[in-house]
């Protein structure tokens, strides 16, 4: 059903935002850390078994080639080698990866005939342990016949013949052009007192998790099944795609989740690692694992992120009323292409950041080069479409010399002007960024702050101050990727999450979570949640993961839905429950059911809560006692006490088939402001922060500790974005930072010591108690923040900046250029 | 990223070590192996023997002797960074021990063994030209010294022979008055350098009576500037003549490019850094 | 492959083993031992997560060979405490929010015990120096260092 642009779904809300929430909005201690803390968490290395053997690749060293001839020959007879797969033989037993491009580009978990990549497996190994894999590696010899490579993303635009990556899509690289006008855009544009300009280059860089992707299968030759434990998330959204790689009946498959040790959108979907792991364990008849180690993590893990070029133009009026946002972009993909360009409509979500913006012009160009393919990376593309509106802000600011919050604070969204639609079709469901702002300028001391930098100034120190106020949507309901596929079929339209609650018969609740724990809290919001809805200590909740054997339709953790969409799952199958606890008490208590309510681990009569019975009384009642009910015949009173509930996105709507609009697609909008002062030593091109400061308005809070430990943890991601981190490959296309040696994660040094958090909650209208997302937290604000406290430094000499990472080689060279053209000048 | 084979020799003694290296000529010394078990992890490199002189006693001391410090090949960086010997008598090491890497790595690494990786751009290297420390080889065929001028030859390349095993490394005692400087960027805290620079300076009046330059990650190897020393001696000791002394610097270097810093950055940081701890070992003239 | 014979104390109990001489001591606690407390990160010495104590001293077990070990009495996260009895660090890890993921988070607690050994009641600085070569892709840090302030005023005898 196609709805008219301006449709706005109703609310389907039950639990409104209120005061005296007992569990909900508690800085409680996370259920999940005992073992975490004490070594018993199970991560994906640590599933064995005996007998368990052990996979290694050959990385092709090659950025670009066709591969003439493996020799396995000498791999195979060393000692405690079970099997080599070429990728001629892998093709053989099993099929593509799962792709969601559209057409598909597909890539295959060992290389057949065409490496596109460095690091790409041309070969594996399976053997005794994995040093012996690695040893038989060795052996096996490659020779390849080298092809043009592709390194350059605007470069890639122009690419014909033999250095085309995947000429069945024809004779190019450009693998997807699309080009939308929301809105109108030329009139707007026409208008326009002052349009600001500029090219502005966002970096390859990478979730990077401290733990790698890794996976150990199981195959039992009695049932003819496959057990699959693996790091990954959306097992039970999509998990059967691997049975089709693995060609397979779909109910073959058991995925079994492990922790995961971080994922930062890196371990989204992972389907190498167990398609690798499976095809061996049927080979050798043995459990093996396939454990990504940290080159391979680097090299060819699918989640680089991001990799763009923004050819950006913003319309303004002279009083810095912004009309138009205008916008070509060339984003590098990588040598293949498993989301499509997803990441841009993530970006379209919140393009116009928190400003009244009338139209918009996004024409994006999809390039294949000879990397390590895109993933996901906490914000997918939604990062960089904040860094771009920001410096696009600050250069309107400066530009049209009116100051740079005075600029921001004319064109925000005012509180009375939600639900907000913007050009894109979506909507924002309800937000209040001047008290964002506001109150990030208290806690940080802006004042203070402008009077202590304008003295460090005079004795010539390197001082600024930037301010970022940008976006965190979350919830997505994956619509958006239909607007993408040109070939006119319909997207998806649900991605839901669900949730099963079972009561014992002692009162105990077990909840199970049919998403992974991947870094975030999941058992314990799911227990804050529960605990509010049955008002039960928690410590009478106990949290579990579901494998795909009994899984829900649940798309797990990513795009900061998590809380939101688990919370409205729990509160679903919650009331599936009370209405039927209410029903017993009431038969229990000689009461109304209408009259019941939860308190203390009882039942009680609402307004009488001495007439009451506990939960562990109920529960045993519901699970012996079916005969003793009101009414045999009732279909609600079934024995015992269980429920599961699916919930569906809170509100979304379709695109229009026309593609003018999107419908609404990511509205639980988040917002943030980011503030920091930095000092620069322009000689050495280093930096230190003196203050950092941020507010997150993330609705309804559930667990504010934890949130603010989204908060801090994106900050430092945001910081390695923006100044150290990049997956950097020359003009050979041989990447020059496999190692935590040369891609610079931030060490503690580089972090902040005290970044003060700061809370507004403007609650959503749409979701379960007002929450809205927060995982994806500071990476969606630190950047442009930084990237303007760096220029404000360096504003005596004049620099400008358009380009991340801000390493110290940049900066410096800033400086240097700045300097040679005062001299020359 | 496991290891490839290789045999294993546990050495008790130096005699049990220096008469393994000498029957085996692809032996190869495992010391702390903080930076050899790194690569051969990468299987950047793959010996095929190694004789582990972990276990032997007698390498690990910091002493004063014959006017300077005397320091066990295999003391651990983090005894040498807590010396009180060695503050005393070179100032300039335990300075530059506050760029070295991080404390589990400082636990296990070696003073001598990091010597011997000789590291384009780690520290010690550079702090050992600038004091004129000499070095101590050991083999089965005797003993000899070399001054740390004449060790250091190419990436991971010196002058000890294979069959040789560095004991002791000897560095003279801060002579009274002589300031020192050891200033480092690097990409993130206790990385490897991109451009360090180590000074040392000695006055007569307010002239330069001595200065000693040397730098790391500039190089295949840390480098002394002779010729940058030599045009300081005999000036006034003025913030312009070490500014015309880091000018001096960017321009007797040839760095190469690298992710981290290309040429144009490193001869400014050479610059930059020089000027800075020349300042520095001013003020420590005392 | 050759094997040469090992002893080691792990968390007070005594193992005999043989090993490769290149066997990582690493992949010795994890798979020999089944002591998979002990996180391997990067593999080559960089993000500090594979940290254990070797005579009470923090090192790398990921640049280290088991038979480097011989002889060595080694704590791992496994002998610190447990979840019903937890190390104090480890109540102030979990008190204060000092992990998200957890998989650094062996790591960082043998270096903070090596810490607060030589220093009962560390600053932020001195805390910060100590997590140098510890990588966290979670947390940001600032709540680790509170973490180990917190566990340091536990064991310091605070509530």
């Amino acid at each position: 059903m196609v709805q008219n642009r301006g449709y706005i779904p109703k609310s389907r809300q039950r639990e409104k935002p209120r005061e005296g929430l007992k569990y909900i909005g508690k800085s409680m201690k996370r259920v999940e850390d005992p073992r975490i803390l004490t070594g018993k968490g199970v991560y994906a290395d640590d599933i064995s078994f005996p007998e368990m053997a052990h996979v290694a690749i050959v990385k092709s060293s090659h950025a670009h080639a066709r591969i003439k001839r493996i020799d396995t020959s000498k791999a195979e007879k060393l000692p405690g080698v079970l099997a080599v797969l070429t990728g001629a033989q892998a093709a053989e037993i099993c099929g593509p990866l799962p792709t969601w491009s559209s057409p598909p580009v597909f890539q295959r978990v060992i290389a057949h005939e065409r490496v596109r990549h460095v690091g790409e497996a041309v070969a594996a190994v399976c053997a005794e342990s994995r040093y012996i894999a690695e040893d038989a590696c060795d052996l096996i010899e490659v020779e390849y016949e080298p092809l043009p490579v592709v390194v350059d993303p605007e470069e890639a635009l122009n690419s014909r013949g033999d250095a085309v990556l995947h000429p069945e899509h024809g004779n190019t690289n450009l693998i997807l052009e699309s080009k939308f006008d929301f809105g109108p855009v030329k009139e707007d544009f026409a208008a326009a007192d002052h349009v600001v300009k500029r090219r502005l280059r966002w970096p390859r860089s990478g979730g990077t998790p401290m733990e790698t992707n890794g996976a150990t299968a199981v195959w039992d030759e009695g049932s003819q099944r496959f057990t699959i434990h693996v790091n990954s998330s959306m097992y039970n959204f999509v998990g059967w795609m691997i049975a089709d790689t693995l060609k397979i009946p779909h109910h073959k498959l058991n995925i079994v989740p492990t922790l995961a040790g971080g994922s930062f959108g890196a371990k989204l979907f992972l389907y190498k690692q167990p398609v690798m792991a499976a095809i061996f364990a049927k080979i050798v008849g043995r459990p093996v694992k396939y454990l990504e180690d940290r080159m391979e993590a680097s090299l060819t893990n699918d989640a680089h992120a991001s990799d763009r070029v923004y050819y950006a133009e913003l319309a303004c009026k002279k009083d810095g009323t912004f009309l138009s946002f205008r916008q070509r972009i060339i984003d590098d993909y990588g040598a293949y292409f498993q989301y499509g360009v997803g990441q841009h409509g993530n970006a379209l979500a919140q393009v116009v950041g928190p400003y009244k913006i009338n139209s918009v012009g996004v024409h994006v160009q999809a390039v294949l080069t000879n990397k390590n393919q895109q993933g996901a990376y906490r914000g997918f593309g939604s990062e960089v479409a904040n860094f771009v509106i920001e410096r696009m802000v600050d250069a309107a600011a400066e530009e049209l010399k009116i100051d740079f919050l005075e600029i921001r604070r004319r064109n925000f969204i005012q509180p009375d002007q939600f639900p907000y639609l913007i050009p894109t079709g979506n909507m924002y469901d309800s937000g209040d960024y001047e008290k964002v702002l506001d109150e990030t300028l208290k806690i940080l001391d802006y004042k203070g702050w402008q009077k202590k930098v304008a003295e460090m100034r005079k004795a010539g120190r390197y001082v600024g101050i930037g301010i970022a106020t940008t976006h965190e949507r979350s919830v997505f309901s994956s619509t958006e990727f239909w607007m993408w596929n040109l070939d006119g079929k319909i997207g998806w339209t649900s991605s839901p999450d669900s949730m099963s609650i079972k009561i014992d018969p002692r009162g105990r609740i077990y909840g199970t979570l049919h998403s992974p724990f991947w870094g975030n809290s999941p058992e314990t919001v799911a227990t804050q949640v529960i605990a509010e809805q049955f008002q039960v200590d928690p410590s009478n909740i106990e949290i579990t993961y579901s494998d795909t054997d009994k899984g829900l339709h649940s798309t797990g953790p990513g795009g900061s839905r998590f809380t939101v969409m688990v919370t409205g799952a729990i509160v679903g199958a919650a009331a599936i429950l009370k209405k039927k606890i209410y029903k017993i008490a009431a038969h229990m208590l000689e009461a109304n059911p209408d009259d019941m309510e939860m308190r203390d681990g009882h039942v009680s009569v609402k307004g009488a809560p001495q007439k009451k019975v506990s939960l562990q009384d109920l529960a045993f009642h519901a699970y012996y006692m079916r005969l003793s009910m009101p009414d045999p015949e009732d279909p609600d009173l079934t024995s015992g006490l269980d429920a599961t509930y699916v919930y569906d996105h809170p509100v979304t709507t379709l695109p229009d088939p026309k593609r003018e609009h999107m419908g609404i697609f990511y509205p639980i909008m988040g917002h943030m402001c980011h503030s920091m002062v930095v000092e620069v030593d322009p000689e050495t091109g280093q930096f230190t922060f003196l203050d950092y400061a941020c507010v997150h308005d993330s609705g309804v809070m559930i667990n504010p500790m934890t949130l603010e430990g989204h908060m801090r943890g994106g900050v430092v991601n945001g910081i390695g974005s923006a100044t150290s981190e990049h997956y950097y490959y020359d003009k050979n296309g041989q990447p020059t930072n496999t190692l935590l040696t040369d891609y610079l994660l931030p060490s503690i040094s580089e972090a902040p010591a005290n970044m003060k958090c700061g809370h507004v909650e403007t609650p959503s209208p749409f979701t379960e108690y007002g929450i809205k997302g927060g995982g994806e937290g500071g990476r969606m604000g630190t950047p442009p923040a930084l990237a303007q406290a760096i220029e404000d430094a360096l504003r005596p000499l004049g620099v400008k900046i358009t380009e991340l990472p801000l390493t110290q080689k940049r900066i410096r060279q800033l400086v240097r250029e700045a300097q040679t053209k005062r001299a020359a000048d | 990223m496991k290891p490839a084979p290789f045999r294993y020799v546990r050495a008790r003694s130096v005699d049990d070590a220096v008469a393994a290296l000498a029957r085996d000529s692809e032996a190869k010394v495992l010391a702390g192996g903080q930076s050899l078990i790194a690569m051969m992890n990468v299987r950047a490199a793959k010996p095929d023997c190694l004789v582990d002189i972990n276990a032997l006693s007698g390498l690990d001391y910091i002493k004063v002797k014959d006017g300077g410090l005397a320091i066990g090949a295999l003391t651990r960086h983090e005894t040498v960074k807590r010396s009180a010997l060695v503050k005393e008598h070179c100032p300039l090491l335990a300075e530059a021990y506050e760029w070295i890497a991080h404390r589990a790595v400082r636990n296990r690494g070696t003073f001598g063994g990091n010597l011997c990786h000789a590291d384009p751009a780690s520290e010690n290297p550079a702090v050992a030209l600038v004091t004129e420390a000499s070095f101590v080889l050991k083999s089965a065929k005797g003993e000899r010294t070399v001054a740390a001028g004449d060790f250091f030859k190419g990436v991971y390349q010196t002058a000890a022979r294979q069959d040789e095993l560095l004991i002791e490394v000897r560095i003279p005692s801060r002579p009274k008055g002589q300031g020192w400087g050891f200033v480092e960027v690097s990409p993130r805290k206790g990385d490897f350098a991109m451009t360090a620079t180590v000074v040392t300076l000695e006055l007569a009046g307010s002239n330069v009576k001595a200065a000693k330059i040397a730098l790391t990650g500039v190089s295949d190897r840390a480098i002394r500037l002779p010729s940058v020393e030599a045009a300081l001696a005999g000036k006034p000791a003025t913030e312009d003549l070490f500014r015309a002394a880091g000018e001096a610097a960017r321009k007797a270097i040839n760095p190469s490019s690298d992710f981290h810093a290309d040429d144009a950055m490193r001869r400014d940081l050479a610059s930059t850094l020089t000027r800075r701890a020349l300042t520095a070992a001013k003020s420590r003239c005392a | 492959m050759n094997k040469e014979k090992i002893t080691v104390t792990v968390n007070g109990r005594k193992h005999e083993k043989e090993v490769e001489p290149r066997r990582l001591l690493s992949d010795f606690i994890r798979e020999d031992l089944r002591l998979t407390g002990t996180h391997v990160g990067c593999e080559h010495g960089v993000c500090g997560t594979c940290t254990v104590l070797v005579n009470g001293k923090s090192q790398r077990s990921c640049l280290t060979f088991a038979v480097m070990a011989d002889g060595a009495e080694i704590q791992t996260i496994e002998g610190l405490g447990t979840a019903e009895k937890m190390h104090p660090l480890q109540q102030g890890f979990w008190e204060k929010h000092g992990l998200q993921c957890g998989f650094c988070t062996p790591g960082m607690l043998m270096t903070a015990v090596e810490l607060l050994k030589e220093n009962p009641n560390p600053s932020v600085d001195e805390v910060r120096e100590a997590l140098s070569g510890n990588l966290c892709r979670c947390t940001g840090y600032q709540t680790i260092v509170e973490s180990i302030q917190r566990g340091a005023e536990i064991m310091r005898g605070g509530k």
